[in-house]
């Protein structure tokens, strides 16, 4: 034994102790975004670090008219809810289908939708907006969403597939006895099933799009009706440079959805992340 | 089949990217290898951002993998708060990575200033995004700061499954602390590390969003990624063919790195 129980006890205090202070440190920068973004412009700039001399919201109000923040809420809730919506729809059942049924053909089928994944985004990028202006699927926020389809299905078509086979095919094959049809049984008795790695899914995938910063720039990003939160931060924060309450203000509000978001569901996020990247 | 209406458009898009490399911007036209060429000839900013990209990630791998391991080994242990700990690392990695990049380029530049003035250390005054030098890590512990959080969560569930009876028996064996990790922990922890290591090494060669918002490829074009270079070649200069060639060169790197870190991997195992 390399220490009594006691020294034991001692050191873990001590670790512990040292952990609080670096994780402390460690979110600092997002605790001075916070704090900046209270102050008036003034106090921004006189001193950073000090604690505002009289918390404000007036940032907060002039923002929110500035960056018609209500409706670029308005427009991530729209892309992500039709990118993760389709996305667990079609993985789902593209999964089920392929683990179904064993020809070669679905087999070169599942290998050519998860090779994708492997491939970069900005290596496709270029021509990818092109197809996409041709396809009318450019410039707005319903078809931003559906585009996510594409790039989402193939890790989500993996990760389903992967947890495919715990489930038993006799309950199939018993559905069908009673008469329901292929889509039937994988709604109503496949579906539910796999209700923890669709969990999985759900948060990667919103995270992502919620977040996702290149794509948007790329298509909707002419309009300030289909902007998206980070984008319009991205400008906002560009434009009003110097004016770094307004900047920090535009931030907080950006990201303020995912940090109380992450807190209401922390576990199910942190255990859905760890799925993810072991399956993935 | 539903298979195929998803994978049309993907595979479209994958395609064209393909096979599309020497259009020039609205009128395309047939040059054959020649961007290709130029890219390898006379594309100087291209081999340095591949140089850039290279070393960011080098670098980022390494500290994300060791750091993210050393926090994950004291998390695991029996803390009191550490529930609130690892949820305290894991917020940067939620945010949004252009978001990260603003928040940091105010610490630099403002945070840092005052902080300075309070404490007098040197380091603080010196310019960390404006010098050539200096931006390099920057930036790197930026990337870092945001990403860390992922690996230690992934690095915590490694550390859980090792059952805990293995622990005890290499203690009854008379190994020591540092003997018990590297003889006994590291070696049961192996996929994780796998796991780890590829994705931080992915994710690094990918970077872009913080880059953009945290330098713009400043101070004279020091910190343009290859993904960074790509973009702007393409949608800045307007060289549609030549951006297409340098992201088709950039994918080629991307996959060759991988397999070969998945080949490397594959064959410790076999020694294993």
């Amino acid at each position: 034994m390399s220490g009594s129980p006691r020294r034991g006890r001692a050191g873990l205090v001590a670790l512990e102790a040292t952990m609080i202070v670096a994780a402390l440190l460690y979110v600092y920068p997002i605790f001075l975004m916070f704090m900046n973004s209270l102050k008036p412009f003034g106090e921004v700039v006189s001193d950073v670090i000090a604690l505002p001399k009289a918390a404000t919201l007036q940032n907060y109000a002039d923002v929110v008219k500035r960056m018609s923040y209500f409706q670029l809420f308005l427009n991530n809730v729209v892309i992500t809810t039709i990118g993760v919506t389709g996305i667990v729809a079609l993985s789902s059942l593209a999964a089920y289908i392929l683990d179904r049924r064993r020809t070669r053909y679905a087999k070169f089928a599942y290998l050519a939708i998860i090779a994708p994944m492997l491939i970069p985004f900005q290596t496709f990028m270029i021509t990818l907006l092109k197809v996409m202006t041709v396809s009318h699927l450019a410039g707005s926020t319903w078809g931003l969403g559906i585009q996510y389809w594409g790039f989402g299905v193939p890790m989500a078509v993996f990760i389903y597939f992967n947890f495919m086979n715990t489930i038993p095919r006799e309950l199939d094959e018993s559905a069908i006895i009673d008469g329901a049809s292929t889509f039937r049984c994988f709604r109503s008795i496949i579906f539910p099933m796999l209700k923890t790695i669709t969990t999985t899914v759900v948060v990667l995938d919103v995270m992502w799009i919620w977040n996702d910063f290149l794509l948007p720039l790329l298509m909707v990003n002419g309009r300030p009706e289909t902007k998206t939160l980070v984008l319009s931060a991205y400008t906002f924060v560009g434009q009003f440079n110097t004016q770094w309450h307004y900047a920090m203000t535009a931030m907080v509000l950006t990201v303020l959805p995912s940090i109380l978001i992450f807190i209401a569901l922390q576990r199910n996020i942190v255990q859905g992340v760890v799925a993810g990247a072991i399956k993935g | 089949m539903v298979a195929l209406t998803i994978y049309l458009p993907f595979a479209l898009s994958g395609y064209y990217s393909l096979t599309k490399w020497n259009g020039i911007a609205r009128d395309p036209e047939f040059i054959g290898l020649a961007n290709f060429v130029e890219l390898f000839r006379g594309g100087d900013a291209f081999l340095r951002a591949l140089l850039f990209t290279a070393e960011y990630t080098a670098v980022s791998m390494v500290a994300l993998n060791v750091l993210a391991l050393a926090i994950a080994v004291a998390l695991a242990k029996e803390l009191k708060t550490r529930s609130v700990l690892r949820s305290l690392f894991f917020v940067p990695y939620i945010l949004s990575m252009t978001i990260v990049g603003f928040i940091w380029q105010f610490i630099f530049s403002k945070g840092f200033e005052s902080l300075f003035r309070i404490t007098g250390f040197s380091f603080l005054n010196l310019s960390w995004l404006g010098d050539v030098r200096l931006v390099f890590y920057s930036v790197v512990a930026v990337g870092v700061w945001q990403a860390v959080g992922f690996y230690i969560v992934l690095y915590i569930a490694g550390l859980q499954s090792i059952p805990a009876e293995v622990l005890e028996a290499a203690v009854v064996d008379g190994a020591s602390g540092p003997t018990k990790f590297l003889r006994v922990t590291l070696p049961m922890l192996s996929s994780s590390v796998v796991t780890c290591v590829l994705l931080s090494m992915i994710n690094s060669l990918k970077v872009f969003d913080t880059i953009l918002a945290l330098t713009k490829g400043g101070p004279a074009g020091s910190t343009y990624s290859a993904t960074l270079e790509i973009y702007r070649e393409a949608f800045q200069n307007n060289n549609y063919g030549l951006g297409s060639a340098k992201s088709l060169v950039f994918f080629a790197i991307v996959l060759l790195l991988t397999l070969v870190v998945l080949g490397l991997f594959r064959r410790k195992e076999d020694e294993a």
